[in-house]
């Protein structure tokens, strides 16, 4: 039997909690594409430790799990929607683009909106050509613009890290309309009177500090 | 630990509603189920119209003496109404005496909610009476209930409240202590964070650090909730290597940004300084 499905084969005979965190992480360093379907299904198995394992191994697997990751959505499970989410937002990969936007716009679980909100800051825009760069760069700003006005203040601090990471993935390619748009809805964060929690316009600040902007 | 995640759940009936008409609910006295999803309406949304804080405490005045054998709807509705008035801080330090006779209610349920209210509001009158409850220590108010899973007092939230409100003489401090020892660990975690908050001394810290490694995912959780009320910054790394989900730890962390209580963070002005930075970039981590 390879190596990749005895591993497989453990994290299937693990009875403790323990057990299925060393079989998982096993399993994650090996970072197989044949280990990916496997460590999808451990996200949906309540268990943090093994889970946070299990999404660095398929980040480590990268481009071969999107596809994988991507047909094994769990519409019932918002925790292990959320974990899918944090595979997909640290692959980067842009076939990630529709679910993240979608999550952040409705998913009623915040973990979920907010992992989605950082992974809409580091799609790896990098590698498209430049109009489909433009075009994906678009439309992330403007799913991040529009959840800059969530209910739940972790998931603006997430639109805050990914507005962040956006402008600079951008920068030199994004039209000036545009990122003053995003200068714009960090600088409303940061001063937003209405905002209950202070550690979301302390991050704006911080993004602001980032970006070169003048602020305060 | 404090309520904070279980009333993170909207109560059923959850329409969003304006709020003219969640006053216009919470005077609807006849109505209980209005008034409770109100009075937790206005509180949730940190309602500052003038008239939020005077009906509530009319809220707070329609709890009964307990009869097993009918409703206490009336009492849901005051709980929810102390809990509102604790967010709606320092607006409503006018309810603090409608608070504090709360904290001699029968009922426990209602007790527990006043006290964090008062914590919350900072109210510095409630020192006696909360010292009182506690006195007899964890052999007395914290002796469990014959027949229930409660204890004599709602220590917890007892305990905490001292904390919160910060005022640190020794009587107070020595009221707290044997809470450390307590049989139940969420009070071993209550009386440290309230130790921690009012002494700064490490070794409170450190009691609710050896908490984060608890076998009990519940324990863990307070320990989390615990360290991030008092703002104990040492507990950064700690915490992020809790076996817990990441919801959790992102409270904790927030935590530790707002209420670190020595070097406070003003709202908005400069950016943060370099130990705000080093906790924000750890709650980035864990989004």
């Amino acid at each position: 039997m390879p190596a990749v499905l005895e591993l497989v084969e453990a994290v299937r005979r693990a009875d403790t909690a323990l057990g299925l965190l060393q079989a998982t992480q096993a399993l994650a360093a090996a970072s197989h594409p044949e280990g990916a379907a496997c460590l999808v299904e451990i996200l949906g198995f309540n268990n943090p430790g093994a889970a946070v394992a299990a999404v660095d191994g398929l980040i480590a697997i990268g481009e071969p799990a999107v596809d994988t990751i991507l047909s094994n959505i769990d519409g019932y499970n918002y925790g292990a929607r959320a974990w899918a989410v944090r595979a997909l937002a640290g692959i980067g990969d842009v076939r990630g683009l529709p679910v993240l936007e979608d999550a952040l716009g409705k998913d009623i679980g915040p973990s979920v909106r907010r992992a989605a909100a950082r992974g809409l800051g580091q799609l790896r825009l990098a590698e498209l050509p430049e109009d489909e760069r433009r075009a994906t760069g678009h439309r992330c700003l403007q799913a991040l613009l529009a959840g800059c006005r969530d209910g739940e203040w972790v998931v603006r601090y997430a639109v805050v890290v990914g507005l962040e990471s956006l402008a600079q993935a951008l920068d030199a390619e994004m039209a000036a309309g545009q990122r003053q748009q995003l200068i714009e809805a960090l600088g409303a964060l940061h001063a937003d009177p209405e905002e209950e929690a202070p550690v979301v316009q302390l991050r704006a600040a911080l993004a602001l500090q980032r970006l070169g902007v003048p602020h305060g | 630990m404090d309520a904070g995640f279980s009333e993170q759940t909207r109560p059923a009936a959850g329409d969003p509603i304006t709020e003219e008409e969640a006053l216009r609910r919470l005077r609807l006295t006849d109505d209980p189920s209005a008034q409770y999803y109100a009075a937790w309406w206005l509180g949730r949304n940190r309602s500052t119209h003038p008239e939020a804080v005077p009906l509530l405490q009319e809220a707070l005045r329609q709890r009964r003496p307990r009869d097993p054998g009918a409703g206490v709807e009336e009492n849901a509705v005051a709980r929810n109404a102390a809990r509102a008035l604790g967010k709606l801080a320092p607006a409503a330090v006018q309810a603090i005496d409608d608070l504090l006779a709360t904290l001699e209610d029968e009922d426990h349920g209602l007790r527990e909610a006043a006290a964090r209210a008062l914590g919350e509001l900072r109210a510095e009158a409630a020192v006696e009476p909360l010292l009182r409850r506690l006195a007899g220590g964890p052999s007395v108010a914290g002796a469990q209930q014959p027949g229930t899973p409660r204890l004599m007092e709602p220590c917890e939230a007892l305990l905490e409240a001292l904390g919160d409100i910060g005022v640190s003489t020794a009587e107070v401090v020595a009221v707290i202590e044997p809470f450390v020892q307590h049989e139940r660990p969420l009070i071993r975690s209550a009386a440290s964070r309230s130790l921690l908050q009012l002494t700064g001394e490490e070794h409170w810290g450190l009691q609710l650090v050896e908490l984060l490694q608890h076998q009990q995912l519940q324990v863990r959780h307070a320990a989390l909730m615990d360290l991030g009320g008092a703002g104990w910054r040492p507990a950064l790394d700690p915490i992020a290597r809790t076996l817990a989900e990441n919801s959790l730890k992102l409270i904790a962390l927030r935590g530790l940004v707002e209420n670190n209580c020595r070097a406070p963070e003003p709202a908005s002005g400069l950016a943060p300084d370099a130990s705000t930075t080093a906790v924000l970039e750890v709650m980035d981590a864990l989004l």
